[in-house]
């Protein structure tokens, strides 16, 4: 009678165990899903602002076109770009495209009071905070669900479950010398 | 910092000790209707403890689920409206991309102090309150700093915990002081030794409870808030906007008159300069800060 208990015991336990390790699963990898969208949302609303950005500066900026189109091409370089891996690269080139127009931006004193530009100037700076804080969500969320598939029963169940190992998203070569990280 | 932190560890922590304490407070408000029922009325006992169930049940509910709201209105705080507050909604939104938190309720309290506190019962419930002296004196990376923190209380549980703690403390005050109060009123000319008892059972009784569950409150705040230092510069990856933010405060904070004491542990910086010890000195937060 008691080993039938502890049987039936044993057995719950096991079963609550398994239900554990597939719902952890399944809601680490909705997280990792959820802010890949993230930052696929901003880049998309990055782009979106680029347009109206060209349009204020246009006037100013007569002699220096080149730097114009550049951000034009990065622009369509990011909206045609596949893959995350591939948005996030286009972006950095954008963003150091950008970098270059605000840098001559800087020599326009009108540009620089024009209202609308520090507006979208602004704004921009924003969603490249958003984005570089997306992707840093990502890679977190990532760490979390690769450190559940490497311990302990989490690598038993990643097995059973059939979940393997994500990548994280690495930070493209251009980018690295201009990143806010300080530790 | 003296001990590693899992945060998932401190999560289910502050689910239970929540839990505990709702349920302590619950025994303690029972107790009281206890007390008062032998002190002034033996013979109507089962009445008036199924009345103090009642009530207590109710008071324990009212507090869980409006913790925010009690918190926010106890300050005076008044919600932030997106035009006026372009900046703090953009870096809030900013912090919950990078946490993943829903977005929080925001509120503006009115005063000159740089400070700030986060309350709710969970994170799909939470509020931020800033001072318009936070909005004011501190720059866009030094208010991050200041939010990033305020958001790790949210993801740490640390909001429900604290808020509980903080509205019953409050309560437990205000149903101590009435009894104290028909004591001295109500309860002379009893000749039985019996009820001597009771009202000194009492009195001890509303005299301790709000100071031991200041003291349970106390005990665990400082490791909070190093925690919640920790965590938000793990949402924005800067530790040098919250040690601005900190050395302003340092500075230039006087002390604040105008809140009640028993919501200061709530607050990002303390309030009121001497009062206790429910935060971490700021050097001392400067110090780990500037090592990581």
């Amino acid at each position: 009678m008691d080993l039938t208990w502890i049987i039936i015991g044993i057995v719950a336990l096991v079963v609550i165990i398994f239900f554990y390790y597939y719902n952890r699963f399944s809601v680490l990898s909705n997280r990792i899903d959820g802010s890949l969208s993230q930052i696929d949302v901003q880049l998309k609303r990055r782009a979106d602002l680029i347009p109206n950005l060209v349009e204020s500066v246009k006037g100013y900026v007569k002699h220096e076109k080149s730097v114009i189109t550049e951000v034009t091409n990065a622009r369509k370089a990011l909206m045609g770009a596949k893959g995350i891996e591939g948005k996030v690269k286009a972006d950095g080139i954008l963003e150091s495209a950008l970098g270059r127009l605000f840098a001559i931006a800087e020599a326009y004193p009108d540009l620089k009071a024009n209202t609308t530009f520090i507006e979208l100037q602004k704004e921009l700076s924003t969603t490249e905070d958003r984005v570089a804080y997306a992707r840093q969500h990502y890679n977190d969320s990532i760490l979390e669900y690769n450190t559940l598939c490497t311990t302990l029963l989490g690598k038993f169940f990643a097995g059973i479950y059939g979940r393997v190992k994500k990548e994280y998203l690495k930070i493209a070569e251009s980018e690295k010398k201009n990143v806010k990280v300080e530790f | 910092m003296p001990e590693k932190i899992d945060f998932s560890d401190q999560i289910s922590s502050n689910k239970w000790k929540s839990f505990f304490l709702i349920a302590i407070i619950f025994a303690v408000f029972v107790l009281f209707g206890y007390v008062v029922s032998m002190t002034f009325a033996p013979e109507l006992f089962f009445m008036i403890m199924i009345f103090a169930i009642i009530i207590s049940l109710f008071y324990v509910w009212l507090g869980f689920y409006n913790s925010g709201k009690i918190a926010i209105a106890s300050v005076g705080a008044k919600e932030a409206s997106r035009q006026h507050h372009k900046e703090y909604y953009n870096l809030i939104e900013g912090l919950t991309i990078a946490s993943g938190l829903p977005m929080p309720k925001l509120y503006v309290m009115n005063s000159p102090q740089i400070n700030a506190f986060a309350s709710g019962r969970n994170p799909e419930n939470a509020v931020v309150c800033v001072t318009t002296g936070a909005l004011e004196k501190l720059d866009k990376r030094e208010l991050e700093g200041v939010l990033a923190h305020e958001l790790s209380h949210v993801a740490n549980y640390d909001i429900r915990y604290m808020t509980v703690a903080t509205v019953m403390v409050g309560m437990i005050a205000i149903a101590s002081e009435i009894f104290l109060r028909s004591l001295w009123f109500g309860g002379g000319g009893d000749k039985e030794n019996k009820n001597m008892i009771f009202i000194v059972i009492g009195i001890v009784l509303a005299i301790l409870a709000p100071i031991v569950v200041q003291l349970v409150q106390l005990a665990i705040s400082r490791k909070r808030e190093y925690a919640a230092d920790a965590s938000g510069v793990k949402f924005t990856r800067y530790p040098h906007g919250l040690i601005g933010a900190l050395k302003k405060i340092k500075n230039e904070n006087q002390p604040e008159k105008k809140i009640s004491k028993v919501v200061a542990p709530l607050f990002f910086s303390n309030p009121f300069k001497n009062l206790g010890s429910t935060h971490p000195p700021i050097e001392e937060r400067i110090k780990i800060l500037e090592k990581m």
